[in-house]
């Protein structure tokens, strides 16, 4: 039995465990970035890490603050601009991209722009930035869902999954065939899209979460894998390196905050 | 005007270079913001613009805050303290003052490239004709994308229309008096932001001498002859970090993240931070007086140099150091006199 994890260790494992060694990876920000250390540090020496921003081939120190962090690294290997980071990932040489997810249809659709209406928004998400182009062109696409809703309708359709499902993403002609999303992780499992009808399963449940509890946050009637198995705990080696890398992670967004003001007022007073 | 003059405030920068109205893009993509050059135009109270903005954070906030913008042409919008908070952007949208037009990072990317290299439009990626990017149109209705045939393939390409932004405003690390910037690192979209734009407004960490740039020209990324202006503003992209001088201000950023949530938070940052320092100097004086020297001497960067490119060359005229010309053999009697005794030479 390995030593106890928090759920950001298990949800990064699960992550870095989707990148394999020698493949060219595009990182978006938080859990992704520290999975693509976790891979690179472990199992996948020889992956090339690359951001959007013209970073390309890097080995991270510190946990990114963003897709454009030069600071988190010591030099890298090539320095390009943004227009080819997409165009590269047009012809072919990104095997896996990684996004978040405002909400997602079964069919691995995203919204990341506008919850409500467009013009007179309930909530202004960030918007598109790489995620419609990546989902698009990138051999495969990790989706990391930790706040984000299933829907069955999505308010806004910012990023191509599989489109209405079955071959209908192959036949529209407009992506390279087998592209699309393979994986999306939440904080209760991991899914995963089904070879014919494109739908989403539940492939794996966390530890300690119910079959009831994921249904409960999904509005279409979801599919459970055969073999659902318990997500893979994290191994000491792995739960170490993150504790190193990015405590924060580890800890996650709240308590991280939390403890970081904390220690900033502490600060002022002296 | 000679070149010199093209060295000058930022509060002359703005007042000459930047008008109501105007397309405005900011050149910078999410890192090195040119916080300055944005602090002075909030403070100078323009109004009308149509704003180009990669990677929205505190620099669209505070412009869209302060009432500078009509319209947003965008691909990320900063949101302030998740769900339960908010932008200034969302606040806007939602009192009606503001129109936006979403691309994707590429689309809106290309649409710089386009205007850079002079041609009236870019091919952009295809995928994004299944998305509500391509279905839904704002404020550019059918000029948002166009649907052209191409003539080699006989496939259904789509594309973006150039822009060429009235003036853009860009921070760098360091430049000359005559406007080379050089600029390192994330190199994003900086480029092609600036080179499009009719009109460029460079600030930098500090001016060096044109020697520094002529021996690192592939750091140049925006040449002299299309620079209006350059100021010389150190911590001129703080809170946002400049690479080989400062990291990302944690404390300052947070400041500024819990206050955004909110128009009256917004305001009273802005009423500190940005009405109430007359300049950058005035800034970082407020910000060290109220917080002491520990938070910026934190932040400063160790220096990592990148290995020197040698452009050297075996010599750097044709005479050798007997005086003879290195192909001919001659000195320049010897040349002289053969031009002569050939007939060349003219009374």
């Amino acid at each position: 039995m390995s030593k106890p994890y928090t759920l950001q260790e298990l949800l990064v494992i699960a992550v870095a465990r989707e990148i394999h060694d020698h493949e060219n990876v595009i990182l978006g920000v938080g859990l992704p970035t520290t999975a693509g250390a976790v891979a690179k540090a472990l199992y996948a020496p020889h992956a090339t890490l690359m951001m959007e921003s013209g970073i390309i081939d890097f080995e991270p120190l510190l946990p990114l603050n963003h897709i454009a962090d030069a600071q988190s690294c010591r030099g890298f290997s090539y320095a390009t601009d943004l227009f080819s980071a997409f165009t590269m990932t047009y012809r072919g040489f990104v095997d896996v991209c990684f996004l978040g997810v405002g909400q997602v249809d079964k069919y691995g659709n995203l919204n990341t722009t506008v919850i409500g209406d467009y013009n007179k928004p309930t909530i202004r998400l960030p918007g598109s930035g790489g995620a419609a182009d990546f989902l698009s062109y990138a051999k495969r696409t990790v989706l990391t869902m930790l706040g984000g809703n299933f829907v069955n309708k999505l308010d806004y359709f910012t990023s191509p999954g599989y489109l209405e499902g079955g071959d209908s993403r192959d036949k529209s002609g407009l992506f390279p065939e087998g592209t699309g999303p393979t994986m999306l992780l939440s904080t209760k499992g991991i899914f995963r899209f089904d070879s014919v009808t494109k739908e989403m399963y539940l492939a794996q449940i966390h530890p300690r979460v119910t079959i009831e509890a994921v249904k409960k946050d999904v509005p279409w009637d979801l599919k459970i894998a055969p073999d659902l198995s318990e997500t893979t705990h994290p191994t000491d080696v792995e739960i170490d390196f993150i504790r190193r890398f990015a405590p924060a992670m580890s800890a996650g967004r709240e308590l991280s905050m939390e403890l970081m003001i904390l220690n900033m007022l502490k600060q002022f007073k002296t | 005007m000679g070149v010199d003059g093209k060295v000058m405030s930022s509060k002359e920068a703005i007042s000459r270079f930047v008008h109501d109205d105007d397309e405005l893009v900011i050149g910078n993509y999410t890192v090195g913001t040119c916080a300055e050059l944005v602090y002075e135009i909030v403070r100078q109270g323009r109004k009308g613009f149509t704003l180009y903005s990669q990677s929205g954070i505190f620099d669209v906030e505070v412009l869209i805050g302060a009432g500078c913008v009509d319209r947003l042409i965008t691909t990320y919008v900063l949101r302030a303290g998740g769900k339960k908070g908010g932008s200034a952007v969302e606040r806007a949208l939602n009192a009606g003052i503001l129109k936006i037009e979403d691309y994707t990072n590429f689309q809106y990317n290309a649409r710089l490239v386009a205007g850079m290299h002079g041609f009236s439009y870019s091919q952009v990626l295809e995928g994004a004709m299944a998305t509500d990017l391509f279905r839904k149109r704002g404020f550019m209705g059918e000029n948002k994308f166009r649907v052209i045939k191409c003539p080699y393939t006989g496939k259904d390409n789509l594309t973006v229309p150039a822009a060429n932004p009235d003036v853009c405003i860009v921070h760098v690390q360091r430049a000359d008096k005559f406007g080379n910037a050089q600029y390192w690192g994330a190199l994003g979209s900086v480029a092609a932001a600036a080179l499009a734009s009719k009109r460029i407004i460079v600030s930098c960490e500090e001016i060096v001498e044109h020697d520094i740039i002529q021996s690192s020209p592939h750091l140049t990324i925006i040449p002299a002859y299309r620079v209006d202006a350059v100021v010389e503003v150190p911590w001129g992209a703080h809170p946002t970090e400049v690479l080989g001088y400062y990291n990302l201000d944690m404390l300052m950023y947070g400041l500024f993240m819990m206050s955004d949530g909110t128009a009256d938070g917004l305001k009273a940052w802005m009423d500190e931070w940005i009405y109430g320092c007359a300049d950058r100097a005035a800034y970082i004086d407020h910000y060290v007086q109220k917080f002491g020297n520990k938070g910026l001497d934190g932040i400063k960067a160790k220096p990592y140099y990148s290995a020197p490119a040698n452009y050297g060359s075996a010599f750097t005229t044709r005479w050798d150091r007997e005086g003879k010309e290195r192909n001919m053999g001659l000195t320049l009697g010897e040349f002289e006199q053969t031009l002569k005794e050939r007939g060349k030479l003219y009374e």
